[in-house]
């Protein structure tokens, strides 16, 4: 058992070193098996990782809300955000847009619609109000239906 | 003969019971998270219709530059999939849309199909030009030249492709694709595909 979290060690420092001093930048996302092994996707530690993320319920984390109006002038809202799990997270997502005195606009559009996020990449989901008239807008999420 | 009575008596009574016993729902439609189906049900005509109406409104292919509205009728819509679907469940929704956007007029004098199409708009002129025409007021009769015409149409079809997945499993792919066209040039404004994939049972029927 102690030679075993030995060797576990001596692999987990050798990954880590392998992936130190990299050259990274935030719009390239390598895959596992196409980039350097680390900690989270090494075919000995990643188990561990993999039940250690189940464990503490790694998910989405939301990074950021644009709002624009396009040459029309309707709202556009996009919405990014990074998947933490090690593995791809299925979830819906339905907008309801609001006008100035903070009614519902009724759309055919809002339904709920379905994002796929890859494990540990950034992903993004755009969508368009339905009139000028909306200057507001709120977004509910759900785990996809199997 | 008593026996007989009473059999009868009692699968009648259990067969009424059972009738009675079965269960009847209303779907939940904005929040169904009910099981999928292989063939296409509402939710993918909801969600193919919403990321047509995204598209075409995001695109800025409707704003004209005058701020008026574009007339548009909806075209040949091809149902060229295996299922008996009415293709405008998809087109309605899109053309509901598109009206509250203020960006469109829709027209009910001309269509690539009958539902598309306003038979009381023909009907009201040949009423004005028979004998029929004379018990109306005048001036509340549509005049000759008064029909807009369109100015963009909107097309597309709806196919399905069956592939064998593996032993067990089949895929079923359904790809609505739609198209806009200014009618005076020919010129296409606009395109959208959407696909909307499926695996399951080879057991199951996917029409």
């Amino acid at each position: 058992m102690k030679k075993y979290f030995l060797l576990l060690f001596f692999v987990a420092s050798a990954v880590f070193l392998n992936s130190c001093g990299e050259y990274k930048d935030n719009r390239v996302n390598l895959d596992t098996g196409v980039k350097s092994d680390n900690l989270a996707n090494n075919a000995l530690t990643r188990p561990v990782y993999g039940a250690f993320s189940l464990l503490i319920g790694e998910g989405i984390d939301l990074k950021d809300v644009k709002v624009f109006r396009n040459d029309a002038d309707f709202m556009e809202v996009q919405v990014t955000g990074y998947n933490r799990a090690i593995y791809t997270k299925r979830f819906d997502y339905k907008i309801d847009w609001l006008d100035k005195n903070g009614v519902a606009v009724d759309s055919k559009a809002s339904v709920w619609q379905r994002v796929s996020a890859k494990s540990r990449t950034t992903f993004s989901f755009k969508a368009v109000a339905p009139t000028k008239d909306v200057v507001d807008f709120r977004i509910n999420t759900r785990k996809t239906p199997e | 003969m008593k026996n007989t009575f009473a059999f009868l008596f009692f699968s009648i009574f259990l067969t009424l019971f059972v009738i009675g016993c079965e269960e009847v729902s209303k779907i939940d439609t904005t929040n169904d998270t009910g099981k999928q189906v292989l063939a296409l049900d509402y939710r993918d005509f909801d969600e193919a219709a919403g990321k047509m109406i995204q598209s075409l409104i995001s695109s800025g292919r409707l704003a004209k530059k005058d701020g008026s509205r574009y007339v548009v009728s909806t075209g040949r819509v091809t149902n060229d999939t295996m299922q008996r679907i009415d293709t405008d469940q998809l087109t309605a929704k899109i053309e509901q849309d598109l009206m509250n956007s203020g960006q469109v007029v829709m027209t009910s004098a001309v269509g690539g199909k009958e539902s598309n199409r306003d038979e009381t708009i023909y009907s009201m002129r040949e009423t004005r030009d028979s004998s029929k025409g004379e018990e109306f007021k005048q001036e509340t009769l549509p005049q000759k030249g008064e029909i807009i015409s369109p100015e963009l149409s909107l097309s597309g079809k709806i196919y399905q492709r069956n592939l064998r997945y593996d032993k067990d499993k089949q895929q079923v792919e359904y790809y609505f694709q739609l198209k806009l066209t200014d009618i005076k040039t020919g010129l296409r404004f606009w395109q959208e595909e959407v696909l909307i994939g499926k695996r399951g049972s080879n057991k199951t029927v996917a029409w």
